[in-house]
């Protein structure tokens, strides 16, 4: 297990990217797992970040945690921001997607690429704390 | 990130360069809708783009807004498989026009 500490400023998106693409090299995850795991991290810790944080007028860290087994790449963010579980936030689904764009509802969008890009997402308040955990799979070497 | 935009054959065309994230997606945003003003065919070239997020999607979202007001279409030029993904799995994909070279762009626009 390694642990990170980024400051929650949007300033930090990068090297958050820089953390996942790293990991996700070692974990020989492919191209698009890559992305879809990068793009997962990003979104998620935006919400954090901006509403999480700024909107609530405090400052703040993530800590980044990586975890890689033989069959997974598990990474963890955690957060002092108020409880905020992303997964209770309505999702857009089928409806919204089919929608012109004319007409699209906006919101959500990012925790509905998260949940759908990564094999597992689930979240957590331990110790006070907002636990993000990003799950994905090792696929074979022949990947 | 960078945002540079040109006129070719009277086509507006915005090349972006970088990742764009809720941090840069407001760069996007101004780089874009200045030079679309008014204007009923553009390109946008993100082939130099290497990440979008849901900022990002959120500022293609307006760019075509403006621009189907007036009845008009939107080229991607060179979007990355990975960004072709994320569009595909919000249905955003459906509304643009892709293409991978600025003369097939051009000649879908003028067609």
């Amino acid at each position: 297990m390694e642990n990170q500490t980024f400051p929650a400023t949007l300033d930090s998106l990068d090297d958050l990217r820089d953390l996942v693409r790293d990991k996700a090299l070692r974990a020989n995850l492919d191209k698009k797992k890559t992305y879809k795991l990068m793009l997962a991290l990003d979104e998620i810790a935006t919400n954090i970040i901006l509403y999480g944080y700024e909107q609530a007028g405090k400052e703040g860290v993530l800590d980044v945690i990586t975890e890689l087994t033989g069959d997974h790449l598990k990474i963890v963010v955690e957060d002092d921001a108020e409880p905020f579980d992303p997964l209770q936030k309505d999702l857009p689904g089928e409806t919204d997607f089919s929608k012109p764009l004319e007409e699209r509802p906006i919101g959500g969008m990012g925790i509905f690429l998260t949940v759908n890009g990564v094999d597992s997402f689930q979240y957590e308040y331990v110790n006070n704390r907002n636990r993000n955990i990003f799950i994905m799979n090792i696929q074979g070497t022949d990947a | 990130m960078n945002v540079t935009s040109k006129t070719v054959q009277d086509i507006t065309v915005i090349e972006a360069e970088g990742s764009i994230d809720s941090k840069t997606a407001g760069d996007f945003e101004r780089g874009a809708m200045g030079p679309i003003q008014g204007q009923n065919a553009v390109i946008l070239d993100i082939s130099k783009v290497d990440f979008l997020s849901s900022a990002g999607l959120r500022v293609l979202l307006m760019i075509y807004r403006q621009i189907k007001s007036r009845n008009g279409k939107v080229v991607l030029l060179g979007a990355s498989e990975e960004i072709q993904d994320i569009m595909a799995n919000t249905g955003f994909l459906a509304f643009f026009i892709l293409v991978d070279t600025l003369d097939e762009g051009i000649a879908a626009l003028k067609s």
